[in-house]
């Protein structure tokens, strides 16, 4: 009876789960189409059949367990990476940021321009024989009429009734919008051109005000290209995400849009002497600032270790200070030491007496980024050195001691060995992890110093990934594309060590 | 799939749909204006716009505040169709890139708003010839002096250096003049433009010259003469901001120039608002500073969210209104840009005095020009980066301002065709 009722329990969660899991994952496809991202929207479409499938029926019990993990593999991970893939191949840059469909859209938008005069109009929003209209009041000249898209109706002045300001509120057969409407009819009225005069109409610029402008540039579908209809110059696409006329590159219609350029942004990369020269020497700073972190952190980790690793008065006390760097926020920790290294007020060279401009000079910059990193980096390598020592048998100490080893060799010989064995897996993720350690870099450097005026874009400390926020958003015009292409050469260098160490450690092969 | 599993299923598909009807948000109400603005601007904003619940009749306006101006810029820069706000207050220059990536929508103001603000200000937000936004308040900067260390102010920029090296030891100077205020580009070209370089040149009747730079020798003789002892900085000039703040409210440096969005924190220091423009090498030709705004822009998000008419009344009759500008300024504390609230008298001392300065010495920031990297690298990277170079690394004055000149006579070359 119990179990019945257990069963029932269960089976009734199981469904108010799956219903609500289901409910969140339609109403965010349904965001999704609604805004036009269809992949997302199949996507988030296909996870709830998915899931319906994997929990509703017995076809597969593994997959029960792994498909949590597969989605958000897919959503977190494999997405991106295709993203960012499918960017590098093309001109993503600002400027170049909106589709073809909405650049088309925006430049049709913006072709107009007001007369000479700058002529504006007191306007009211309304509707005349059912359809949107405008009474316009061109008070200056005293004259009254409506607009609607198709024509114009001049008023006499007995016909319409104004108020303080000469503006005219209401005229034969037009029905001013009431306030409450106002915001919903935006649209309708908005953009849209109403009946002024020859080649000229009126359009709002806001809600009680019309300018006089006329349409500069028609778009021409069938040729693809744009045309100034005043002086009859025609805008083809350049194939790089603009319309251009003619051979001048300055001569675009904006914005342009995202146009597939294919491995351009790669080929840049190897024979554009501006990006390839950078490009190696942050590859090798990188390289050496990875090492020598993981280097000076693991010694001095494991330095400590074993010292406390003996009996030793107050021990416990030592330990706890030794974990501070670690327990503190990296962030706060990095900003102090900011100020620390601060080359005119910084406490660092008021204690050693010294004017280094610590962040103005390239080396000292790369120490101090070595130093700091080196604090925030240390209590973990003890950490763990201490627990992998605690590991290590005390049989075989004692065994190489009694047949006459020294400390110095059975460190060398025994200690080493066997701590590079448990720990190796470890010092490759930690290379990892600092061959990509952004927020040091960016919040204590910003990868400076740079020589701006010798045109250098890569700092004395830039790493791979500070080199790719640079180009991607640190200055006014972002090159999101040539970012993506050295992503991807960063993904595949770190999969690479992070393969190479889990090849070493042989951590999968208990899977095999 | 058996009668068992299918009633399963039915029973699942109308619990999903029943608890999707409730979880389902409703679309963003068709009749709000979104504004984005930055920690200090937002809620500000929201207090002013609470107050006063119907600037644009029939509309709602809500304010989305961002944690700061950096975090607001990531964002308009991320932002989407969906999730972009149909006004975003911000920089000036972000006009050209924001114009540029489809992101900000034109906006013809009439004649008579028109005259509410100085043509500079609407030079500001244009880029090729549209305008983009109204501008908000004037950001400049000044420089203030320690009255407790220097008794009057100071004429020449000799004068401040004399009185620096007079007193270093004896008052424990860390320095003579800092940039506390708009970092080592935008907030030293006072200091530049002091010892004869600015960022470019402009006629006797203010036309930009585009083929002249600065007079690079004559700039690095006065940068040898009053920054360096031999090679080397004489300390009177640090090469970065960092720390200037402080120290200048600590008394250890008699000289900053200060930024007009942080004049409470001086004036609650003791501080007079002794507002001037840095010295000359002459006493007839001061630093110029710049002054630009920040402007209410419009989106191009508002028109595809179908508030496009709404923002613009909203744009037109708050933002660059006597009355909106009054309102707000009272509780932001910045200069305003609009000229009723200008000399409204709900405007404060200190407000008006950066107005005062900035009429005195200064010059607009045009994004075309300094935002371009045509001449290898734009104006706010090779500022800081001249500092350091004869600073800091001790490198030949004459070679890098020379550099200097080059690079910004290629920006201002090539951004006339963005004007």
């Amino acid at each position: 009876m119990i179990s019945v009722s257990r069963g029932k329990l269960a089976l009734t969660a199981k469904i108010v789960l799956l219903a609500l899991i289901s409910a969140i994952f339609l109403m965010l496809a349904q965001s999704a189409f609604a805004q036009k991202e269809y992949v997302i929207g199949v996507f988030l479409f296909a996870v709830i059949l998915l899931t319906l499938f994997t929990y509703l029926t017995k076809k597969s019990i593994p997959l029960k367990f792994f498909l949590p993990g597969i989605l958000l593999l897919l959503a977190f991970v494999v997405s991106p990476i295709l993203y960012t893939v499918t960017m590098s191949g093309f001109n993503y840059k600002t400027g170049n940021i909106v589709s073809k469909d909405e650049a088309v859209l925006q430049i049709q938008n913006r072709a107009f321009e007001p007369d000479s005069a700058g002529t504006s109009f007191d306007i009211k929003i309304g509707t005349f024989e059912s359809k949107p209209a405008i009474l316009v009041s061109d008070i200056e000249n005293k004259r009254y009429f409506l607009s609607t898209f198709e024509k114009r109706v001049p008023l006499s002045n007995g016909a319409v009734t104004l108020n303080e300001y000469l503006v005219a509120q209401s005229a034969p057969g037009f029905s001013p919008l009431p306030t409450d409407q106002l915001a919903a009819a935006d649209s309708t009225y908005s953009g849209k051109r109403f009946i002024f005069k020859d080649e000229y109409f009126l359009s709002l610029e806001g809600l009680d005000v019309a300018i006089v402008a006329r349409q500069t540039l028609t778009y021409l579908e069938q040729q693809d290209v744009f045309k100034n209809i005043i002086d009859g110059t025609i805008y083809k696409d350049n194939g790089r995400g603009n319309y251009q006329a003619g051979l001048d590159s300055a001569a675009i219609l904006e914005p342009g849009w995202r146009a597939p350029i294919w491995f351009e942004n790669y080929s840049k990369l190897v024979t554009d002497a501006r990006f390839r020269d950078p490009l190696i020497r942050v590859f090798i700073w990188t390289v050496v600032f990875a090492s020598a972190t993981v280097l000076t952190t693991f010694a001095l980790g494991l330095l400590l270790a074993l010292a406390l690793n003996k009996p030793l008065h107050g021990r416990r006390i030592y330990r706890s200070i030794l974990v501070l760097p670690y327990a503190m926020p990296s962030v706060m920790s990095i900003l102090i030491w900011g100020g620390m290294f601060n080359s005119e007020f910084g406490a660092i060279n008021a204690l050693l007496g010294t004017d280094i401009a610590w962040f103005q000079n390239p080396n000292f910059a790369r120490t101090a980024v070595i130093v700091v990193n080196l604090w925030l980096g240390f209590p973990y390598f003890y950490l763990v050195s201490s627990g992998a020592l605690q590991a290590i048998p005390n049989e075989l100490l004692e065994a190489a001691a009694i047949d006459g080893a020294n400390p110095r060799q059975i460190f060398r010989k025994i200690t080493m060995p066997l701590l590079l064995q448990i720990l190796s897996p470890l010092l490759i993720a930690s290379f990892a992890f600092n061959f990509n350690n952004f927020n040091l870099i960016y919040l204590l450097t910003g990868g400076g110093p740079r020589n701006s005026l010798d045109g250098e874009i890569a700092g004395a400390t830039d790493i791979l990934i500070s080199y790719t926020y640079q180009i991607a958003f640190g200055s006014s015009t972002q090159d999101l594309g040539l970012a993506s292409a050295i992503s991807l050469i960063i993904f595949i260098l770190v999969a690479s060590i992070s393969l190479y160490g889990i090849r070493k450690s042989k951590v999968l092969e208990s899977f095999v | 799939m058996n009668k068992k599993s299918l009633g399963f299923t039915g029973v699942l598909a109308g619990f999903a749909l029943a608890i999707s009807s409730f979880v389902v948000p409703s679309a963003s109400a068709a009749s709000e204006i979104v504004v984005w603005a930055d920690e200090s601007r937002g809620p500000n904003l929201t207090k002013v716009i609470a107050a006063k619940g119907d600037w644009v009749p029939g509309y709602t306006v809500k304010i989305v505040t961002f944690s700061s101006f950096d975090a607001l810029k990531e964002a308009f820069d991320k932002a989407t169709d969906a999730t972009g706000p149909d006004i975003v207050v911000g920089a000036n220059d972000w006009v050209p890139t924001g114009a540029k990536s489809g992101k900000l929508a034109p906006i013809t103001l009439t004649a008579s708003v028109k005259a509410r603000f100085n043509p500079t200000q609407l030079f500001d937000l244009t880029y090729k010839k549209s305008l983009y936004g109204v501008p908000i308040d004037v950001n400049n900067v000044a420089m203030i002096y320690n009255e407790k260390l220097v008794s009057s102010a100071p004429k020449t920029f000799g004068e401040m250096v004399s009185y620096y090296k007079a007193n270093k030891a004896s008052k424990n100077l860390k320095a003579g003049l800092c940039v506390a205020g708009g970092g080592m580009s935008w907030g030293a070209h006072s200091v530049f433009s002091a010892l004869g370089a600015d960022a470019y040149q402009f006629n006797s009747r203010d036309e930009i010259v585009y083929n002249r730079t600065f007079n690079y020798p004559k700039f690095s003789n006065n940068i040898k003469t009053y920054l360096l002892d031999g090679k080397k900085s004489n300390g009177f000039f640090p090469a970065t901001d960092t720390g200037c703040k402080d120290n200048f409210l600590a008394g250890t440096v008699p000289f900053a120039v200060i930024g007009n969005w942080e004049w409470k924190d001086y004036v609650a220091k003791g501080f007079a608002m002794n507002l001037m423009p840095v010295p000359g090498v002459t006493a007839d030709a001061p630093g110029k500073m710049f002054g630009s705004v920040s402007g209410a822009m419009l989106t191009t998000y508002a028109a595809k969210h179908g508030v496009s008419a709404g923002a613009k009344s909203l744009m037109t009759d708050f933002f660059a209104s006597t009355s909106g500008q009054v309102a707000y300024q009272a509780l932001e504390g910045r200069p305003p840009a609009e000229k009723g609230a200008q000399s409204s008298s709900a405007v404060s001392a200190g407000q008006k005095g950066f107005g005062a300065a900035a009429s005195t010495a200064g010059i607009p920031q045009i994004g075309a020009f300094l935002n371009n990297n045509k001449g290898g690298a734009n104006y706010w990277d090779s500022a800081p980066a001249f500092w350091t170079a004869v600073l800091v690394d001790n490198k030949d004055v004459a070679t890098e301002s020379k550099k200097l000149a080059n690079i910004w006579r290629s920006n201002t070359t090539a951004g006339k065709s963005d004007l």
